[in-house]
Protein backbone atom coordinates (compact mmCIF):
# COMPACT_ATOMS: atom_id res chain seq x y z
CA UNK A 1 0.00 0.00 0.00
CA UNK A 2 2.81 2.43 1.19
CA UNK A 3 4.34 1.63 -2.72
CA UNK A 4 1.01 2.82 -4.17
CA UNK A 5 0.65 5.84 -2.12
CA UNK A 6 4.37 6.88 -3.09
CA UNK A 7 3.20 5.85 -7.12
CA UNK A 8 0.06 8.16 -6.41
CA UNK A 9 2.47 11.23 -5.22
CA UNK A 10 4.34 10.98 -8.17
CA UNK A 11 1.02 10.98 -10.31
CA UNK A 12 0.25 14.03 -8.63
CA UNK A 13 3.73 15.60 -9.11
CA UNK A 14 3.04 14.98 -12.44
CA UNK A 15 -0.82 16.43 -12.54
CA UNK A 16 0.41 19.59 -10.31
CA UNK A 17 3.35 20.63 -12.81
CA UNK A 18 1.05 19.87 -15.95
CA UNK A 19 -1.92 21.76 -14.36
CA UNK A 20 -0.81 24.56 -13.22
CA UNK A 21 -0.72 26.26 -16.21
CA UNK A 22 -4.35 25.75 -16.77
CA UNK A 23 -5.33 26.68 -13.63
CA UNK A 24 -3.24 30.02 -14.11
CA UNK A 25 -4.88 30.71 -17.92
CA UNK A 26 -8.11 29.37 -16.76
CA UNK A 27 -7.96 31.52 -13.99
CA UNK A 28 -6.53 34.95 -15.39
CA UNK A 29 -8.07 34.70 -19.25
CA UNK A 30 -11.45 32.59 -18.54
CA UNK A 31 -9.93 30.61 -21.24
CA UNK A 32 -10.85 26.85 -21.88
CA UNK A 33 -7.38 25.96 -23.01
CA UNK A 34 -7.46 22.44 -24.94
CA UNK A 35 -3.74 23.57 -26.51
CA UNK A 36 -2.23 22.95 -23.16
CA UNK A 37 -2.34 19.39 -24.34
CA UNK A 38 -1.05 19.71 -27.51
CA UNK A 39 2.42 21.72 -25.40
CA UNK A 40 2.41 18.86 -23.50
CA UNK A 41 2.87 16.51 -25.88
CA UNK A 42 5.34 18.52 -28.38
CA UNK A 43 7.74 19.19 -24.78
CA UNK A 44 7.96 15.23 -24.71
CA UNK A 45 8.79 14.66 -28.09
CA UNK A 46 11.13 17.65 -28.31
CA UNK A 47 13.04 16.07 -25.51
CA UNK A 48 13.33 12.93 -28.30
CA UNK A 49 14.67 14.98 -30.93
CA UNK A 50 16.76 16.95 -28.26
CA UNK A 51 18.24 13.88 -26.84
CA UNK A 52 20.70 12.71 -29.61
CA UNK A 53 22.05 16.48 -29.85
CA UNK A 54 23.14 16.85 -25.97
CA UNK A 55 24.16 12.74 -25.92
CA UNK A 56 21.66 11.52 -24.24
CA UNK A 57 21.70 13.57 -21.55
CA UNK A 58 18.11 13.43 -20.17
CA UNK A 59 18.26 16.55 -18.28
CA UNK A 60 20.07 18.79 -20.56
CA UNK A 61 17.72 17.42 -23.06
CA UNK A 62 14.89 17.94 -21.13
CA UNK A 63 15.94 21.86 -21.01
CA UNK A 64 16.32 22.34 -24.37
CA UNK A 65 12.65 20.70 -25.21
CA UNK A 66 11.28 23.17 -22.23
CA UNK A 67 13.30 25.84 -24.08
CA UNK A 68 12.27 25.39 -27.34
CA UNK A 69 8.09 25.39 -26.40
CA UNK A 70 9.05 29.22 -25.59
CA UNK A 71 8.49 30.47 -28.94
CA UNK A 72 5.87 28.13 -29.89
CA UNK A 73 3.66 29.11 -26.86
CA UNK A 74 4.46 32.25 -27.41
CA UNK A 75 2.56 31.87 -31.20
CA UNK A 76 -0.04 30.23 -29.73
CA UNK A 77 -0.85 33.08 -27.45
CA UNK A 78 -0.91 35.92 -30.01
CA UNK A 79 -2.04 34.11 -32.86
CA UNK A 80 -4.50 32.25 -31.30
CA UNK A 81 -5.53 32.49 -27.50
CA UNK A 82 -5.42 36.66 -27.32
CA UNK A 83 -8.10 36.45 -30.11
CA UNK A 84 -10.11 34.97 -27.53
CA UNK A 85 -10.29 36.99 -25.07
CA UNK A 86 -13.55 38.05 -23.83
CA UNK A 87 -15.44 36.22 -26.38
CA UNK A 88 -17.64 33.01 -25.32
CA UNK A 89 -15.99 30.18 -24.04
CA UNK A 90 -17.25 27.96 -26.71
CA UNK A 91 -15.03 29.83 -29.22
CA UNK A 92 -11.96 29.06 -27.21
CA UNK A 93 -13.06 25.12 -26.82
CA UNK A 94 -13.25 25.39 -30.54
CA UNK A 95 -9.88 27.38 -31.60
CA UNK A 96 -7.50 25.39 -28.81
CA UNK A 97 -9.10 22.14 -29.81
CA UNK A 98 -8.39 23.01 -33.28
CA UNK A 99 -4.70 23.45 -32.44
CA UNK A 100 -4.85 20.03 -30.20
CA UNK A 101 -5.65 18.30 -33.68
CA UNK A 102 -3.46 20.11 -35.75
CA UNK A 103 -0.94 19.61 -33.26
CA UNK A 104 -1.43 15.61 -33.41
CA UNK A 105 -1.37 15.72 -37.31
CA UNK A 106 1.86 17.88 -36.93
CA UNK A 107 3.63 15.49 -34.49
CA UNK A 108 2.56 12.52 -36.55
CA UNK A 109 3.82 13.75 -39.67
CA UNK A 110 7.18 15.02 -38.37
CA UNK A 111 7.96 11.81 -35.70
CA UNK A 112 5.58 8.93 -36.86
CA UNK A 113 2.15 7.30 -35.21
CA UNK A 114 4.24 4.49 -33.21
CA UNK A 115 4.53 5.19 -29.66
CA UNK A 116 8.26 5.89 -28.76
CA UNK A 117 9.72 4.22 -25.16
CA UNK A 118 12.20 5.94 -23.09
CA UNK A 119 14.15 4.65 -20.23
CA UNK A 120 14.11 5.84 -16.76
CA UNK A 121 16.75 8.46 -17.06
CA UNK A 122 18.09 7.53 -13.69
CA UNK A 123 17.50 4.04 -13.23
CA UNK A 124 18.68 3.55 -10.03
CA UNK A 125 15.99 2.95 -6.72
CA UNK A 126 15.70 4.64 -3.41
CA UNK A 127 14.51 2.89 -0.02
CA UNK A 128 12.66 5.47 1.63
CA UNK A 129 12.02 2.75 4.77
CA UNK A 130 12.84 -0.65 5.14
CA UNK A 131 10.63 -2.95 2.30
CA UNK A 132 9.94 0.30 0.22
CA UNK A 133 11.52 1.47 -3.05
CA UNK A 134 11.16 3.30 -5.59
CA UNK A 135 12.99 4.44 -8.46
CA UNK A 136 14.50 7.59 -7.69
CA UNK A 137 13.60 9.08 -11.08
CA UNK A 138 9.75 9.77 -8.99
CA UNK A 139 11.47 11.07 -6.44
CA UNK A 140 12.88 13.66 -8.25
CA UNK A 141 9.42 14.15 -9.81
CA UNK A 142 7.87 14.67 -6.65
CA UNK A 143 10.62 16.79 -4.87
CA UNK A 144 9.80 19.42 -8.60
CA UNK A 145 7.11 19.52 -8.20
CA UNK A 146 7.36 20.63 -4.60
CA UNK A 147 10.20 23.25 -5.63
CA UNK A 148 8.07 24.06 -8.51
CA UNK A 149 4.74 24.89 -5.94
CA UNK A 150 7.38 26.91 -3.80
CA UNK A 151 8.49 29.26 -7.03
CA UNK A 152 5.14 30.14 -7.88
CA UNK A 153 4.19 31.17 -4.17
CA UNK A 154 7.17 33.39 -4.24
CA UNK A 155 6.84 34.35 -7.58
CA UNK A 156 3.03 35.42 -7.09
CA UNK A 157 3.53 36.87 -3.45
CA UNK A 158 6.61 38.81 -3.75
CA UNK A 159 7.45 40.33 -7.71
CA UNK A 160 5.42 42.64 -8.82
CA UNK A 161 4.85 40.05 -12.24
CA UNK A 162 3.11 37.92 -9.67
CA UNK A 163 1.18 40.59 -7.61
CA UNK A 164 -0.50 41.74 -10.89
CA UNK A 165 -1.19 38.72 -12.12
CA UNK A 166 -3.06 37.82 -8.18
CA UNK A 167 -4.98 41.49 -8.63
CA UNK A 168 -5.94 40.55 -12.41
CA UNK A 169 -7.37 36.90 -11.37
CA UNK A 170 -9.66 39.62 -9.06
CA UNK A 171 -10.21 42.30 -11.02
CA UNK A 172 -8.89 42.67 -14.28
CA UNK A 173 -10.65 46.30 -15.57
CA UNK A 174 -9.37 47.34 -12.04
CA UNK A 175 -5.79 46.70 -12.91
CA UNK A 176 -6.48 48.39 -16.39
CA UNK A 177 -7.69 51.56 -14.76
CA UNK A 178 -4.26 52.02 -12.71
CA UNK A 179 -2.33 52.18 -16.38
CA UNK A 180 -1.32 48.36 -16.60
CA UNK A 181 -1.37 46.38 -19.58
CA UNK A 182 -2.64 42.96 -18.34
CA UNK A 183 -2.44 41.48 -21.21
CA UNK A 184 1.22 41.54 -21.73
CA UNK A 185 1.48 39.31 -18.06
CA UNK A 186 -1.28 37.32 -19.21
CA UNK A 187 0.89 36.20 -22.23
CA UNK A 188 3.74 35.67 -19.38
CA UNK A 189 1.74 33.44 -17.36
CA UNK A 190 0.73 32.10 -20.65
CA UNK A 191 4.30 30.81 -21.68
CA UNK A 192 5.37 30.07 -18.09
CA UNK A 193 2.70 27.72 -17.76
CA UNK A 194 2.66 26.39 -21.00
CA UNK A 195 6.49 25.49 -20.68
CA UNK A 196 5.16 23.69 -17.27
CA UNK A 197 2.94 21.32 -19.14
CA UNK A 198 5.83 20.83 -21.65
CA UNK A 199 8.05 20.09 -18.62
CA UNK A 200 5.24 17.27 -17.14
CA UNK A 201 5.29 15.93 -21.02
CA UNK A 202 8.77 15.68 -20.42
CA UNK A 203 9.24 13.91 -16.96
CA UNK A 204 6.10 11.95 -17.69
CA UNK A 205 7.75 10.35 -20.89
CA UNK A 206 10.22 8.09 -19.49
CA UNK A 207 7.03 6.53 -17.29
CA UNK A 208 4.78 5.49 -19.73
CA UNK A 209 5.84 6.19 -23.66
CA UNK A 210 5.67 9.18 -26.23
CA UNK A 211 2.36 9.08 -28.41
CA UNK A 212 0.96 11.82 -30.42
CA UNK A 213 -2.88 11.61 -28.42
CA UNK A 214 -0.73 11.59 -24.84
CA UNK A 215 -1.32 14.97 -24.00
CA UNK A 216 -5.73 14.48 -24.72
CA UNK A 217 -6.29 11.84 -21.47
CA UNK A 218 -4.02 14.51 -19.31
CA UNK A 219 -5.72 17.20 -20.69
CA UNK A 220 -8.69 15.90 -19.13
CA UNK A 221 -7.49 15.22 -15.64
CA UNK A 222 -5.63 18.15 -15.84
CA UNK A 223 -9.03 20.04 -16.02
CA UNK A 224 -10.20 18.03 -13.13
CA UNK A 225 -7.40 18.62 -11.12
CA UNK A 226 -7.92 22.44 -11.97
CA UNK A 227 -12.35 22.41 -11.05
CA UNK A 228 -11.37 20.40 -7.48
CA UNK A 229 -8.13 22.82 -6.61
CA UNK A 230 -9.73 26.15 -8.15
CA UNK A 231 -9.01 28.30 -11.06
CA UNK A 232 -5.88 30.41 -10.51
CA UNK A 233 -5.26 28.82 -7.12
CA UNK A 234 -1.97 28.11 -6.73
CA UNK A 235 -2.17 26.02 -3.20
CA UNK A 236 -5.42 24.28 -3.88
CA UNK A 237 -3.72 22.96 -7.24
CA UNK A 238 -1.08 21.51 -5.59
CA UNK A 239 -3.32 19.85 -2.99
CA UNK A 240 -5.78 18.76 -5.70
CA UNK A 241 -3.15 17.58 -8.07
CA UNK A 242 -1.64 15.38 -4.80
CA UNK A 243 -5.26 13.57 -4.18
CA UNK A 244 -6.06 13.07 -7.06
CA UNK A 245 -2.82 11.11 -8.10
CA UNK A 246 -3.55 9.08 -4.79
CA UNK A 247 -7.07 8.65 -6.10
CA UNK A 248 -5.70 7.56 -9.53
CA UNK A 249 -3.24 5.15 -7.94
CA UNK A 250 -5.03 3.32 -4.89
CA UNK A 251 -8.18 3.23 -7.28
CA UNK A 252 -5.64 1.74 -9.31
CA UNK A 253 -4.12 -0.78 -7.14
CA UNK A 254 -7.74 -2.35 -6.69
CA UNK A 255 -9.38 -1.75 -10.05
CA UNK A 256 -6.87 -0.76 -12.86
CA UNK A 257 -9.86 0.13 -15.56
CA UNK A 258 -11.62 2.81 -12.78
CA UNK A 259 -7.97 4.82 -12.18
CA UNK A 260 -8.87 7.56 -14.27
CA UNK A 261 -12.95 7.23 -13.95
CA UNK A 262 -12.31 8.21 -10.06
CA UNK A 263 -11.15 11.37 -10.80
CA UNK A 264 -14.24 12.69 -12.29
CA UNK A 265 -16.16 10.92 -9.48
CA UNK A 266 -14.14 13.16 -7.16
CA UNK A 267 -14.47 16.25 -9.47
CA UNK A 268 -18.19 15.45 -9.83
CA UNK A 269 -18.78 15.66 -5.99
CA UNK A 270 -16.38 18.58 -5.32
CA UNK A 271 -19.03 20.62 -7.99
CA UNK A 272 -22.21 19.28 -5.87
CA UNK A 273 -20.43 20.78 -3.26
CA UNK A 274 -18.67 24.14 -4.87
CA UNK A 275 -19.87 25.30 -7.95
CA UNK A 276 -17.26 26.77 -10.35
CA UNK A 277 -17.38 30.07 -11.06
CA UNK A 278 -16.48 30.94 -14.66
CA UNK B 1 -9.27 70.12 -20.49
CA UNK B 2 -11.87 67.44 -21.43
CA UNK B 3 -14.43 67.90 -24.25
CA UNK B 4 -16.76 64.89 -24.82
CA UNK B 5 -19.07 66.01 -27.91
CA UNK B 6 -21.97 64.54 -29.02
CA UNK B 7 -21.15 60.72 -27.57
CA UNK B 8 -23.72 57.86 -28.04
CA UNK B 9 -22.58 54.31 -26.44
CA UNK B 10 -24.54 51.26 -27.39
CA UNK B 11 -24.21 47.80 -25.89
CA UNK B 12 -24.72 45.58 -28.77
CA UNK B 13 -27.44 47.01 -30.51
CA UNK B 14 -29.11 48.56 -27.31
CA UNK B 15 -27.57 52.21 -27.49
CA UNK B 16 -27.58 53.35 -23.91
CA UNK B 17 -26.01 57.33 -24.18
CA UNK B 18 -27.91 59.71 -26.75
CA UNK B 19 -25.82 62.68 -28.27
CA UNK B 20 -23.98 63.33 -24.48
CA UNK B 21 -21.65 66.45 -24.62
CA UNK B 22 -19.63 67.88 -21.60
CA UNK B 23 -16.95 70.60 -21.55
CA UNK B 24 -14.41 70.35 -18.30
CA UNK B 25 -12.21 73.13 -16.99
CA UNK B 26 -9.51 71.85 -15.23
CA UNK B 27 -9.15 71.79 -11.60
CA UNK B 28 -13.29 71.89 -11.41
CA UNK B 29 -15.16 69.12 -9.34
CA UNK B 30 -18.45 68.01 -11.20
CA UNK B 31 -21.04 65.77 -10.25
CA UNK B 32 -23.18 63.62 -12.42
CA UNK B 33 -26.75 62.48 -11.01
CA UNK B 34 -29.54 60.69 -11.79
CA UNK B 35 -31.66 57.21 -11.38
CA UNK B 36 -30.60 53.61 -11.45
CA UNK B 37 -30.26 53.09 -15.36
CA UNK B 38 -29.70 56.58 -16.38
CA UNK B 39 -25.94 55.90 -18.10
CA UNK B 40 -23.84 57.34 -15.32
CA UNK B 41 -21.53 54.60 -15.10
CA UNK B 42 -21.52 53.78 -18.69
CA UNK B 43 -20.61 57.46 -19.28
CA UNK B 44 -17.37 57.67 -16.92
CA UNK B 45 -16.72 54.06 -18.18
CA UNK B 46 -16.68 55.47 -22.39
CA UNK B 47 -14.50 58.39 -21.08
CA UNK B 48 -11.96 55.69 -19.09
CA UNK B 49 -12.06 53.66 -22.09
CA UNK B 50 -13.82 50.52 -21.23
CA UNK B 51 -16.88 51.56 -23.19
CA UNK B 52 -16.38 52.63 -27.44
CA UNK B 53 -18.88 54.95 -28.11
CA UNK B 54 -20.53 54.61 -31.40
CA UNK B 55 -20.23 58.04 -32.54
CA UNK B 56 -18.86 60.97 -31.03
CA UNK B 57 -15.36 62.26 -29.80
CA UNK B 58 -13.82 62.62 -26.63
CA UNK B 59 -10.76 64.95 -26.13
CA UNK B 60 -8.23 65.15 -23.06
CA UNK B 61 -6.08 67.90 -22.95
CA UNK B 62 -6.08 68.58 -27.04
CA UNK B 63 -5.51 64.82 -27.47
CA UNK B 64 -8.48 62.46 -29.06
CA UNK B 65 -8.93 59.55 -26.74
CA UNK B 66 -12.01 58.37 -28.34
CA UNK B 67 -12.23 54.21 -27.84
CA UNK B 68 -8.16 54.37 -26.37
CA UNK B 69 -7.64 51.25 -24.40
CA UNK B 70 -8.43 51.94 -20.65
CA UNK B 71 -4.61 51.20 -19.79
CA UNK B 72 -3.57 53.97 -22.30
CA UNK B 73 -6.32 56.97 -21.24
CA UNK B 74 -4.90 55.76 -17.51
CA UNK B 75 -1.55 56.46 -18.38
CA UNK B 76 -2.58 59.68 -20.05
CA UNK B 77 -3.88 60.74 -16.17
CA UNK B 78 -7.32 60.26 -16.07
CA UNK B 79 -8.66 57.60 -13.38
CA UNK B 80 -11.48 56.07 -12.82
CA UNK B 81 -12.51 54.71 -9.32
CA UNK B 82 -15.03 51.83 -9.68
CA UNK B 83 -18.07 51.65 -7.89
CA UNK B 84 -18.79 48.65 -5.23
CA UNK B 85 -15.52 49.59 -3.48
CA UNK B 86 -13.28 46.87 -5.81
CA UNK B 87 -9.97 46.86 -3.95
CA UNK B 88 -7.63 43.75 -5.34
CA UNK B 89 -8.88 41.82 -1.40
CA UNK B 90 -5.94 39.25 -2.02
CA UNK B 91 -3.10 41.90 -1.64
CA UNK B 92 -1.93 44.29 1.31
CA UNK B 93 -2.93 48.03 1.24
CA UNK B 94 0.52 48.64 0.53
CA UNK B 95 1.17 46.10 -2.09
CA UNK B 96 -2.43 48.11 -3.44
CA UNK B 97 -0.38 50.83 -3.69
CA UNK B 98 2.36 49.55 -5.12
CA UNK B 99 0.61 48.25 -8.08
CA UNK B 100 -0.20 51.79 -8.61
CA UNK B 101 2.59 52.97 -8.52
CA UNK B 102 4.52 50.98 -11.22
CA UNK B 103 3.12 51.59 -14.08
CA UNK B 104 4.13 55.57 -13.03
CA UNK B 105 7.33 54.60 -12.10
CA UNK B 106 6.58 56.09 -8.80
CA UNK B 107 8.42 54.99 -5.68
CA UNK B 108 5.59 52.62 -2.88
CA UNK B 109 6.75 55.09 -0.46
CA UNK B 110 5.48 58.08 -2.13
CA UNK B 111 2.35 56.64 -3.18
CA UNK B 112 1.57 55.57 0.45
CA UNK B 113 2.57 59.29 1.31
CA UNK B 114 -0.23 60.32 -0.58
CA UNK B 115 -2.83 58.26 1.08
CA UNK B 116 -1.59 58.89 4.19
CA UNK B 117 -1.84 62.68 3.45
CA UNK B 118 -5.47 62.54 2.87
CA UNK B 119 -6.38 59.75 5.49
CA UNK B 120 -3.35 59.33 8.17
CA UNK B 121 -5.49 56.55 9.90
CA UNK B 122 -4.77 54.33 6.54
CA UNK B 123 -1.18 53.46 8.17
CA UNK B 124 -1.73 50.69 10.77
CA UNK B 125 -3.54 49.06 7.93
CA UNK B 126 -0.76 49.02 5.31
CA UNK B 127 0.09 45.45 6.07
CA UNK B 128 -3.75 44.51 6.18
CA UNK B 129 -5.21 42.74 3.26
CA UNK B 130 -7.26 45.01 1.75
CA UNK B 131 -10.29 43.06 1.48
CA UNK B 132 -10.34 43.06 5.56
CA UNK B 133 -10.91 46.88 5.64
CA UNK B 134 -14.25 48.68 6.15
CA UNK B 135 -16.40 50.37 3.37
CA UNK B 136 -15.22 53.19 3.50
CA UNK B 137 -11.87 52.49 4.32
CA UNK B 138 -11.61 50.70 1.07
CA UNK B 139 -13.49 53.46 -0.48
CA UNK B 140 -10.61 55.76 0.53
CA UNK B 141 -8.08 53.28 -0.46
CA UNK B 142 -9.22 53.30 -3.99
CA UNK B 143 -9.33 57.50 -4.23
CA UNK B 144 -6.31 57.16 -2.90
CA UNK B 145 -4.73 54.54 -5.53
CA UNK B 146 -6.15 56.69 -8.38
CA UNK B 147 -4.17 59.97 -6.92
CA UNK B 148 -0.42 57.44 -7.07
CA UNK B 149 1.33 59.11 -10.10
CA UNK B 150 -0.64 62.64 -9.85
CA UNK B 151 -3.51 62.07 -12.43
CA UNK B 152 -5.09 65.46 -13.91
CA UNK B 153 -8.57 63.71 -13.63
CA UNK B 154 -10.06 61.65 -11.42
CA UNK B 155 -13.16 59.57 -12.93
CA UNK B 156 -15.32 58.25 -9.29
CA UNK B 157 -18.31 56.21 -9.06
CA UNK B 158 -20.63 56.52 -6.17
CA UNK B 159 -17.91 56.67 -3.92
CA UNK B 160 -20.66 56.98 -0.85
CA UNK B 161 -23.01 54.33 -2.00
CA UNK B 162 -23.94 51.74 0.85
CA UNK B 163 -21.57 53.55 3.37
CA UNK B 164 -22.35 55.04 7.18
CA UNK B 165 -23.36 58.77 7.66
CA UNK B 166 -19.95 58.96 9.83
CA UNK B 167 -17.93 57.18 6.62
CA UNK B 168 -19.23 59.50 4.42
CA UNK B 169 -18.23 62.61 6.16
CA UNK B 170 -14.37 60.95 5.76
CA UNK B 171 -14.88 60.52 2.37
CA UNK B 172 -16.34 63.87 1.91
CA UNK B 173 -12.94 65.38 3.72
CA UNK B 174 -10.90 63.20 1.58
CA UNK B 175 -12.95 64.94 -1.35
CA UNK B 176 -13.19 68.82 -0.02
CA UNK B 177 -8.91 68.25 0.19
CA UNK B 178 -8.59 67.32 -3.25
CA UNK B 179 -10.96 69.87 -4.49
CA UNK B 180 -8.98 72.21 -7.01
CA UNK B 181 -5.87 69.89 -6.61
CA UNK B 182 -7.28 67.40 -9.41
CA UNK B 183 -10.09 67.55 -12.03
CA UNK B 184 -13.23 65.35 -10.82
CA UNK B 185 -16.00 63.97 -12.14
CA UNK B 186 -18.39 62.62 -9.86
CA UNK B 187 -21.35 60.29 -9.80
CA UNK B 188 -23.64 60.48 -6.86
CA UNK B 189 -27.01 60.09 -5.73
CA UNK B 190 -25.99 61.27 -2.29
CA UNK B 191 -27.34 65.21 -2.67
CA UNK B 192 -26.62 66.41 -0.10
CA UNK B 193 -22.10 65.66 -0.45
CA UNK B 194 -23.20 67.25 -4.47
CA UNK B 195 -24.50 70.39 -2.48
CA UNK B 196 -21.62 70.74 -0.22
CA UNK B 197 -18.95 69.74 -3.02
CA UNK B 198 -20.48 70.61 -6.75
CA UNK B 199 -19.60 73.37 -8.77
CA UNK B 200 -21.74 72.12 -11.69
CA UNK B 201 -24.23 69.47 -11.69
CA UNK B 202 -25.43 67.17 -14.77
CA UNK B 203 -28.69 65.17 -14.01
CA UNK B 204 -28.62 61.99 -16.63
CA UNK B 205 -31.96 60.80 -17.60
CA UNK B 206 -32.11 57.60 -19.82
CA UNK B 207 -29.08 58.28 -21.86
CA UNK B 208 -29.42 61.98 -21.82
CA UNK B 209 -28.08 64.78 -19.87
CA UNK B 210 -31.19 66.57 -19.02
CA UNK B 211 -30.36 69.20 -16.67
CA UNK B 212 -27.39 70.93 -15.98
CA UNK B 213 -27.43 72.99 -12.53
CA UNK B 214 -24.72 75.61 -12.20
CA UNK B 215 -25.85 78.27 -9.67
CA UNK B 216 -25.22 77.54 -6.24
CA UNK B 217 -28.79 78.40 -6.00
CA UNK B 218 -29.76 75.41 -7.75
CA UNK B 219 -26.71 72.76 -6.60
CA UNK B 220 -27.47 73.30 -2.59
CA UNK B 221 -31.62 73.13 -4.01
CA UNK B 222 -32.11 69.42 -3.06
CA UNK B 223 -35.93 69.90 -3.92
CA UNK B 224 -35.23 71.31 -7.09
CA UNK B 225 -32.58 68.40 -7.89
CA UNK B 226 -34.85 65.65 -6.89
CA UNK B 227 -37.53 66.76 -9.32
CA UNK B 228 -35.09 65.68 -11.96
CA UNK B 229 -34.16 62.16 -10.46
Amino acid sequence: MIQTIAYGLTIGGILYIISIGLSLTFGTMRIVNFAHGFVYTIGAYLLISALPIVRDNFFLGAVLAVAAVIPISYVIERFVIRKLYGVSIDYAIIATYAVVLIGVDLTKWIWGASPIPLSDPIGRDITLFSGVSLPMYRVLIIVLAVVIFGALTVFFKKTIVGKIVTASLEDKDAVKSLGINVDKYFSIVFVIGSCLAALGGVLYAPITSVHPYMGMMVLLISFAVVIVGGLGNIKGTFISAFVLGLVMAITGRYYGPAAETMVFVVMGIVLIFKPVEV
Amino acid sequence: MLSVKNIDVAYGHARVLHDISLELESGSMVFIAGRNGAGKTTFLKSIAGFMKPVTGTITFLGKDITGMAPEKVALLGIRYVFQDKRVFSHLTVRENLELAAYPVKEKTSKAIEKVMSIYPKMEKFLNLRAGSLSGGQRQILLIGRALVGDPKLLLIDEPTEGLAAGTINDILNVLAMMKGKVSMIIVEQNLSVVGMLGEKVYIMREGKIVQTCSAKEEITDKKQLEQYL
